[in-house]
């Protein structure tokens, strides 16, 4: 009996020192990944770490800028750029493109820098880059909001000319999405060899969905970086990202959740930054449904929203309340407490009261014999949101059903018009009447359900003509208000997102599109 | 013989055959469309020319045969199959072979580390804890198997890899499956699943000691030692059953820890088609999962012939205590 | 030494698991009378607490008190696995039966392959057609549940039944010209029954975590109201940071299958046919 004891010991003992020796003698022989997993004395010693790992919850799954996502994370990590980017107080700024200007209404006119080339050398000319932006064009559909209305044509060797369909749009700004990314379209993007993109770092190694390593392109038209090489994983728990940067593993690691906040509170290792991203969480009503005929139904759903405890329960506290969709666009921040300044119950029990819906012993309220009631269905990280909602309106006499799940099983419900609300958070960066018609407007993909005001119809049309920058600002502030005051959908909150960032990387750059902003010349690696 | 082994090969196709066309109709009846999920969800700004859309969405469709009726498409598939290729993925465009194939040896190098470790486990505590029934010991590791078995597999996860990661700088997180990395979730599933090894190797030993031969054995007054090896002996033919049942668990399911320690294997990787609804990684990883689980089964079969040799004149399957 | 454990007779474990299960049983369904609170009114001001004396197992992310949502819970969860497994032991016990009664037959082949095919059949495909087709409350996962939990039970009862068939009492039931049915009722069942209701028993606490982890398709009880498998799978988000928000799901989930666990290993006690050898 005694020797099962005595082997049970050696085996345990066995198995914990082949561990150790198996992942130690890792460290020594694979001197290209000496501070991964080293202790905090090899990274002393280690003056300059020689490559930056970036845990991402996904990195691309192909190789060519056309296919879904993958321009997205080829720009993230340095690899490809498109002619202009937007810098994070959210101004268009020139990046492959060396100026733009705008020659009249519908014209605009952009320089290309004669000493930038791609990967292989060949120059990234006019016709280089018309090229690449037809190949967008054709391949990627969601290219097709920026590219559709513009046409190219060459001037000279460097310089293209653009057309616009309609007055004043925003070409730098539609130029500056990952979608436009400059990439060679001769080439076969099936491989990393033949593969043919223009930014500071070049791809290595692949592995779909798993890992990419980039190294220096030593070409590279601008300041080229101090860190030599950049590897991106596929890390797709939030928990295990933050534990990544935590343990030292990886660098940077992006979405980490919002629980994770005390944990690196309590280590010296990494620290987390939020940065509010351009998009706001919105419940979108269905209003076709019959409870949400009357306007003042949606408004008291609005008012009954105590928004500083949603983000307190539903994000963390990492957020802001906004009452308005744009007020989340870091440039319209004055639109955050419009409409709906406050939490106001009391108003919304009145409003429903005024609507028809009285409230019974119980508390719950109900008309001709049916009972108030909204089904919200939820997916992804919303689940504590949701059963805040649901919470917040049963105190106002709503009865709410939450429904967390696949997104799918919202698809489908949308399809079939089964469905009382739904949570979604769309980005409120860019072009006011592109984003604006493609929320309110009656065929905007992200008008799901189905808003159609004639008012806010007509202002939608007046602001496709107007070309005064300032009236245009204050024209969309007015739609903004007019959508929020119908209330078809009900801002909450800009989604958080939250980077952890390891405190050995300097230059780190918080961003409010920070999945396509992660890498630039100006990181570095030191000890302060 | 030859009757016997080609009659094992038919049944087996005939499985495979059903398997895959009863998953085959029913991942179409589930709500979501791929092609719609593949070319909406990852877009940020909503655009309202909704034409161009619908063209594109009929463009997919036609363009991964999803157009066709399911008979059709069956058809297709099979024809495919017969030339060893499972079509490629609607998400990625990458075909399921290559996709599969990268994955799978991570999968089955954790699922057989894992496996040794709960045999290692189960036996030693299985034997020990019966040995000494009644006892303190055997009350430890009974208590032990519950908390084992009822605790989430994600808590056991994440306890150990912020241990090992963070707080002794020993375990490395990336996404590699290298033997360095492979010990930590091997562990966590060895732990997870030796309750069940534990339990039904201490039921076992316990019906063996309360057999005859072993009251003639103590009467007659054989060695110790010796008595308890007869005893285990006659506990190898539910070994091998476990064996089997715990493998295709293991390959199949998993996912959490797969996640959680960021370990590329095939788990993730068909969860997320399956909530993509990429029809051909699904098919392709069902195929795959009913054909590894008909192998098991045939390999259990010969290996009870070897270490009994009257099953194979009765002829049947012997489970014996599975509790 | 080894007479001592052939002659171990009696197995307190049985009583023990009953006294367990007893007091689990009146902790959970007398959870109105136990504690004052209520357990599904949110308290933002209260959230994620260290356990205190007016909070013994702390509080949730909504500020939700964790020992009154967990007896209440265990109503909805003790319920709903009990009733699922029992489905599908009792089709796993009526197939495996069949399947061992009519060994060698066309029959048994069949039952055997669809057997085999739903132990590879991925849970998760099952899970979401039912979601999407039918619904997502805690009705419907049972029905996910029971559709393949069975198998394993059918797997067991089947081999008992192979066993008994070449027992002298079958042949004498056979050859006195019984039916299949009685067959079934009167010469399989009853051996077969024990054992397949003791593997039950061990299995419900991988039946109750497994309710947890098909939470995320949205399959389940449904918000408010608790059950420790969502319990389970909501609690991870705060795991890291804040631990003894699974305490108390963790406990009673242990507690139940300890209970029955005891239970099973008392039952097996009784009915193995070890102790006819003694």
């Amino acid at each position: 009996m005694k020797r099962f004891g005595i082997i049970l010991a050696i085996f345990m003992v066995v198995v914990i020192v082949g561990c150790s020796v198996s992942s130690s003698k890792d460290n020594t022989n694979d001197d290209k990944k000496e501070n991964t997993n080293a202790t905090d004395d090899q990274q002393e010693e280690k003056s300059e770490q020689q490559e930056l790992i970036i845990a991402d919850q996904e990195i691309a799954a192909s190789l060519d800028p056309v296919e879904p996502l993958t321009s997205s994370y080829l720009r993230n990590i340095g690899a490809a750029e498109a002619l202009f980017k937007v810098n994070a107080k959210g101004e268009v700024e020139p990046s492959l493109a060396e100026s733009a200007e705008e020659i009249n209404d519908t014209t605009w006119e952009i320089n290309l820098r004669t000493e930038a080339s791609f990967w292989s050398g060949e120059a990234i000319d006019a016709d280089a880059v018309i090229a690449s932006l037809e190949r967008s064009k054709s391949l990627d559909l969601q290219a097709e909001p920026f590219l559709n209305e513009l046409s190219f044509t060459k001037v000279d060797d460097y310089t293209i000319q653009v057309e616009t369909e309609h007055a004043k749009q925003p070409v730098p700004l539609n130029l500056s999405y990952y979608q436009t990314v400059i990439h060679n379209a001769d080439k076969s993007y099936e491989d990393i060899d033949s593969m043919d993109l223009s930014g500071m770092y070049k791809v290595t190694s692949f592995s779909p969905a798993q890992k990419m390593e980039l190294e220096l392109n030593e070409n590279y038209w601008g300041e080229t970086p101090s860190i030599p090489k950049i590897v991106h994983e596929q890390i797709s728990d939030a928990q295990t990202r933050a534990l990544s940067v935590l343990s030292g593993s990886s660098d940077i690691a992006i979405k980490v959740p919002v629980t994770s906040l005390t944990q690196f509170a309590e280590s010296d290792e990494a620290e987390t930054i939020s940065a509010p991203p351009a998009n706001t969480q919105t419940i979108y009503l269905n209003l076709d449904q019959p409870q949400f005929e009357n306007e003042k139904v949606r408004q008291a759903l609005s008012w009954g929203l105590n928004r500083e405890e949603l983000v307190e329960l539903g994000a963390e506290g990492q957020s802001t309340p906004v009452t308005t969709w744009l007020a989340s666009n870091p440039t319209y921040e004055e639109a955050k407490n419009a409409v709906y300044p406050e939490y106001d119950p009391d108003k919304a029990e009145a409003l429903l009261d005024e609507a028809g819906w009285g409230k019974d012993a119980e508390g719950t309220r109900s008309k001709d014999g049916e009972t108030l009631t909204v089904k919200l269905m939820t997916w992804g990280d919303d689940q504590a949101l949701g059963e805040t909602i649901q919470n917040q309106w049963t105190q106002i006499g709503v009865q709410v059903e939450v429904q967390h799940g696949d997104y799918n099983l919202i698809q489908t419900a949308r399809e079939s018009g089964e469905w009382d609300a739904s949570i979604e958070a769309w980005s409120t960066f860019g072009d006011e009447h592109a984003l604006l018609t493609g929320q309110f407007s009656p065929d905007g993909s992200g008008n799901y359900g189905g808003y159609n005001d004639e008012q806010t119809n007509q202002l939608l049309d007046d602001l496709a003509e107007i070309t005064d920058p300032q009236a245009r600002r204050e024209l969309a502030l007015q739609i903004n208000e007019r959508v929020a005051e119908q209330a078809p959908v009900i801002s909450l909150y800009p989604r958080p997102q939250l980077t952890a960032v390891s405190t050995k990387l300097n230059g780190f750059e918080a961003h409010f599109r920070q999945f396509e902003h992660t890498v630039h010349a100006g990181l570095s690696f030191g000890t302060e | 013989m030859l009757l016997i082994f080609s009659r094992k090969i038919l049944e087996a196709l005939l499985t495979l055959g059903l398997a895959t066309s009863i998953l085959f109709i029913l991942i179409r009846l589930a709500p979501g469309d791929p092609v719609a999920i593949m070319i909406g969800q990852s877009s940020d700004v909503a655009s309202s020319n909704t034409e161009r859309y619908e063209q594109k969405l009929l463009e997919l469709r036609s363009e991964f045969g999803l157009n066709q009726t399911i008979f059709q498409q069956y058809f297709i598939w099979m024809k495919q199959l017969i030339l060893f290729d499972l079509g490629d993925s609607i998400h990625t465009g990458r075909s399921v072979m290559t996709e599969i194939a990268d994955r799978l040896p991570a999968t089955i190098l954790l699922s057989v580390a894992a496996l040794f470790i709960q045999i290692v486990l189960g036996i030693l505590l299985g034997v020990l804890s019966a040995l000494k029934f009644g006892r303190f010991f055997d009350h430890l590791t009974r208590f032990l198997c519950v908390l084992f078995a009822s605790t989430p597999g994600f808590v056991i996860g994440l306890v150990l890899l912020s241990t090992f990661a963070v707080t002794f700088s020993t375990y490395e997180i990336n996404t590699e499956a290298k033997l360095s990395r492979l010990w930590l979730p091997a562990l966590t599933l060895g732990m997870i699943g030796a309750p069940q090894w534990i339990r039904t190797i201490r039921a076992n030993m316990l019906t063996e000691f309360g057999q005859p031969y072993i009251s003639s054995a103590v009467s007659r007054g054989l060695k110790y030692r010796r008595i308890v090896e007869h005893a285990f002996k006659n506990t190898l033919l539910p070994i091998v059953t476990m064996t089997g049942l715990s493998l295709t668990t293991l390959i199949s399911g998993a996912v959490v820890i797969e996640s959680i320690f960021s370990w590329p294997g095939i788990g993730k990787y068909a969860l997320d088609s399956i909530l993509l609804k990429d029809y051909p990684v699904i098919q392709g990883y069902a195929l795959l999962m009913i054909a590894l689980v008909i192998v098991i089964h045939l390999v259990i079969e010969i290996v009870y012939s070897f270490i009994d040799p009257r099953i194979h004149r009765k002829g049947e399957e012997n489970v014996k205590k599975d509790y | 030494m080894l007479k001592k454990i052939i002659n171990f007779k009696k197995s307190t474990s049985f009583i023990a698991g009953i006294i367990l299960l007893c007091i689990l049983f009146i902790l959970i369904f007398g959870a109105s009378i136990i504690s004052p609170l209520d357990p599904v009114e949110q308290n933002a001001a209260e959230r994620l607490q260290k356990p205190s004396l007016e909070h013994p197992l702390g509080t949730d992310r909504f500020g939700r008190d964790i020992l009154t949502r967990t007896l209440y819970g265990g109503q909805n969860t003790l319920i709903s696995s009990v009733v699922a497994l029992s489905v599908a032991l009792l089709i796993g016990l009526f197939v495996g039966l069949v399947a061992g009664l009519f060994h060698g037959t066309l029959l048994d082949a069949v039952l055997m392959r669809i057997i085999d095919v739903l132990l590879a059949f991925p849970f998760m495909v099952l899970a979401m057609i039912v979601a999407g087709l039918f619904g997502t409350s805690l009705f419907h996962l049972l029905i996910v549940v029971a559709a393949v939990w069975w198998v394993s039970f059918a797997r067991l009862a089947r081999s008992i039944a192979l066993q008994v068939k070449s027992e002298t009492s079958f042949a004498a039931a056979q050859i006195l010209g019984a039916s299949h049915l009685t067959l079934i009722l009167k010469e399989l069942l009853p051996k077969a029954a024990g054992p397949v209701l003791v593997f039950a028993t061990f299995e419900l606490g991988t039946l109750i975590l497994s309710i947890s982890a098909l939470s995320f398709l949205g399959l389940g009880s449904q918000p408010p109201s608790p059950e420790w498998g969502s319990m389970l799978a909501d609690g991870r988000d705060h795991f890291m940071q804040t631990p003894h928000i699974l305490l108390g799901p963790s406990l009673f989930v242990i507690l139940t299958v300890l209970a029955f666990n005891l239970i099973g290993e008392g039952l097996r006690d009784r009915l193995d046919p070890y102790e006819k050898f003694e």
